[in-house]
């Protein structure tokens, strides 16, 4: 097996380049890739918008598989892995019925886009809900077995024989009746020139050779020995580090700050004054939590100063006995409660909770003239992208791009972190 | 003010304060991210590194501390006897989920079985009881620490 190694130097991965060159209409059928072989990309309808399945055009392709002439597989996974799993489930599902060993399979995080990357169930690419395998189950089992079956019809007609006649095995197709081999990495190119089938069989669940089973996580060698890049830590050349200060209140404001001393600390190059925070950039993080320690902050707390836990409870148990919003009327609720012999009522309640990841909330931004990169262990990818707020004109949002690593700051947190990313 | 630190058997002039943490001359002066930054109170262990085979929470070491002592980090440990053992182990368990407090378990781990071959569970507990994981690994760490300590091959992985 091989994870893709991200240059931990500008995070790009060995086929960035080529995955940013493709247009949409090249997702849109198998082709012969940029550095020759197969590349396969499949459409679904969402399973969460009716419109989707519109004939106008917006069937989306959700993921792609590129076959080289080597016979790797790079599979782009549109979810993240951020502890789940994703990284391994995702590429089994689709090399179960491609018919080649985990071993052979490439992982690649794919790009983002709401367009092509949709998680069906949720109706944008996200990884939450615990909807990775529920969303891609069918999806990702396809594509697999689309490129099968045209790698298949790329062998019969090589060997003039009946498709019928050949079947897919750890990477190889076979003709049956006479034993002969051909790999996919020989096959790729004459497979990319071939017209996607609309309907492609798949596997019989009895036949599932690694669906069901645990096999190692491809993600872990790289995370036992320190290499696996988390969004902290990316590294850009001359790339400096800042921490933040925000209003301990929400709602509150900046009233002064004195940044003398901060400015005096070794390592400390700026410090950013803003409506609500104030932000220490430095030549590494020990310099930037020292200035930090070194200014002098006065908050103006806001409207909300005094607001405490014991009030928002208040105000809700308050709002709760109001009548509700229906959103459903099944059956006869009420009928039923009053015939019941034994009625229980009870107050749940759960306190404010933080994430409390492991990974502190990041992220990483490279402003060029002309856009900008962000590096986020996010789980709204192509949220990360924008838009943005207009205060930022050096940021144009069209021209961002979001490149997401391993994320521990994930948790359910990861979708949050773009809120931070705003401010 | 200059430094001279060894790290990993290698030698680094670094030019910061005497009072910044050790990790972030790793991270981000001298770019070896395998050590991760939880906490920055010594509460959780993510920073956990080797000083002269001792486990120390880097975020909270001073690099003007460190003087001729000797540094380990995971992108090095697997090269000591117990690292080895103990990265072994943490495959063979496949300890791992988001990964990211597992440099510093693994750290922790290596420096109790270099002073203690053989823990018990409770050795076992006092050397980990540092290092936190949000993913809720503990039974596999202490189940990789015991398999390290034997040395031996892992039982049959069921699901």
């Amino acid at each position: 097996m091989l994870l893709e190694r991200r240059d931990p130097q500008t995070g790009h991965s060995d086929n960035a380049a080529r995955e940013g060159g493709l247009s949409r209409r090249t997702f849109l059928a198998a082709g012969a890739a940029a550095g020759g072989g197969l590349l396969l990309s499949f459409s679904l309808p969402s399973l969460f918008s009716p419109v989707r399945a519109d004939p106008a055009g917006s069937f989306a392709p959700d993921a792609f598989i590129l076959i080289d002439r080597d016979g790797l597989v790079t599979l782009s996974i549109p979810q993240v892995e951020m502890g789940q799993g994703t990284f391994t489930s995702c590429p089994m599902l689709v090399a179960e019925e491609l018919e080649v060993d985990l071993e052979q399979v490439r992982v690649a995080q794919a790009p983002p886009s709401d367009k092509l990357y949709t998680n069906p169930l949720v109706g944008f690419q996200v990884t939450g809900g615990s909807t990775s395998i529920r969303a891609f189950f069918q999806p990702l089992r396809q594509a697999g077995a689309t490129a099968r079956t045209m790698l298949i019809a790329a062998a019969a007609a090589t060997w003039a024989a009946d498709a019928s006649t050949c079947r897919a095995e750890k990477g190889e197709v076979i003709h049956v009746p006479t034993g002969r081999k051909l790999t996919y990495g020989a096959l790729a190119d004459k497979a990319a020139k071939l017209t996607p089938p609309d309907k492609v069989a798949l596997k019989d669940p009895k036949d599932f050779k690694l669906i069901g089973t645990s096999p190692k996580r491809l993600d872990t060698p790289d995370k036992v020995n320190g290499t696996a890049v988390y969004g902290i830590d990316v590294k850009l050349p001359g790339m400096k580090f800042a921490t933040v200060a925000a209003c301990p209140v929400f709602g509150g404001k900046l009233k002064s700050v004195d940044d003398s001393k901060a400015l005096a600390v070794n390592g400390v190059h700026q410090v950013v004054h803003i409506d609500d925070a104030v932000c220490v950039v430095a030549a590494h993080m020990g310099a930037a939590n020292k200035g930090l320690a070194a200014l002098e902050i006065e908050w103006d707390e806001g409207p909300y100063a005094t607001l405490t836990t014991a009030d928002i409870v208040a105000d809700m148990e308050k709002v709760s006995e109001a009548e509700g919003v229906v959103v459903r009327n099944d059956g006869d609720a009420a009928g039923a409660l009053t015939g019941a012999s034994t009625k229980l009522d009870a107050i749940y309640e759960v306190p404010f909770l933080a994430h409390t990841t492991m990974e502190p909330i990041n992220c990483t931004i490279h402003v060029r003239k002309d856009g900008c990169d962000i590096w986020v262990g996010s789980q709204v990818l192509a949220r990360a992208q924008g838009p943005w707020p207009p205060r930022s004109p050096a940021c144009p949002w069209s021209r961002s791009r979001s490149i997401t690593t391993f994320s521990a700051a994930a948790s359910g947190g990861g979708s949050k972190s773009i809120s931070s990313l705003r401010r | 003010m200059p430094f001279e630190i060894k790290i990993n058997g290698t030698d680094h002039t670094v030019d910061v304060d005497g009072d910044i943490p050790l990790l972030w001359v790793l991270r981000d002066v001298l770019g070896m991210t395998g050590t991760k930054f939880g906490c920055g109170k010594a509460l959780c262990g993510a920073c956990t590194v080797h000083l002269n085979g001792n486990a120390v929470r880097s975020c909270v070491f001073p690099i003007g501390s460190i003087g001729d002592s000797a540094i380990t980090t995971i992108e090095a440990v697997g090269a000591t006897p117990a690292g080895q053992k103990v990265q072994k182990a943490w495959l063979d368990l496949e300890v791992i989920q988001c990964g990211y407090c597992q440099p510093g378990q693994i750290m922790s781990a290596a420096a109790l079985l270099a002073s203690n071959p053989n823990p018990t569970d409770s050795d076992i507990d006092a050397a980990m009881s540092g290092n936190i994981c949000r993913c809720g690994t503990y039974p596999r760490i202490r189940e990789a620490i015991k398999q390290a300590a034997q040395g031996s091959q892992p039982a049959e992985q069921g699901g």
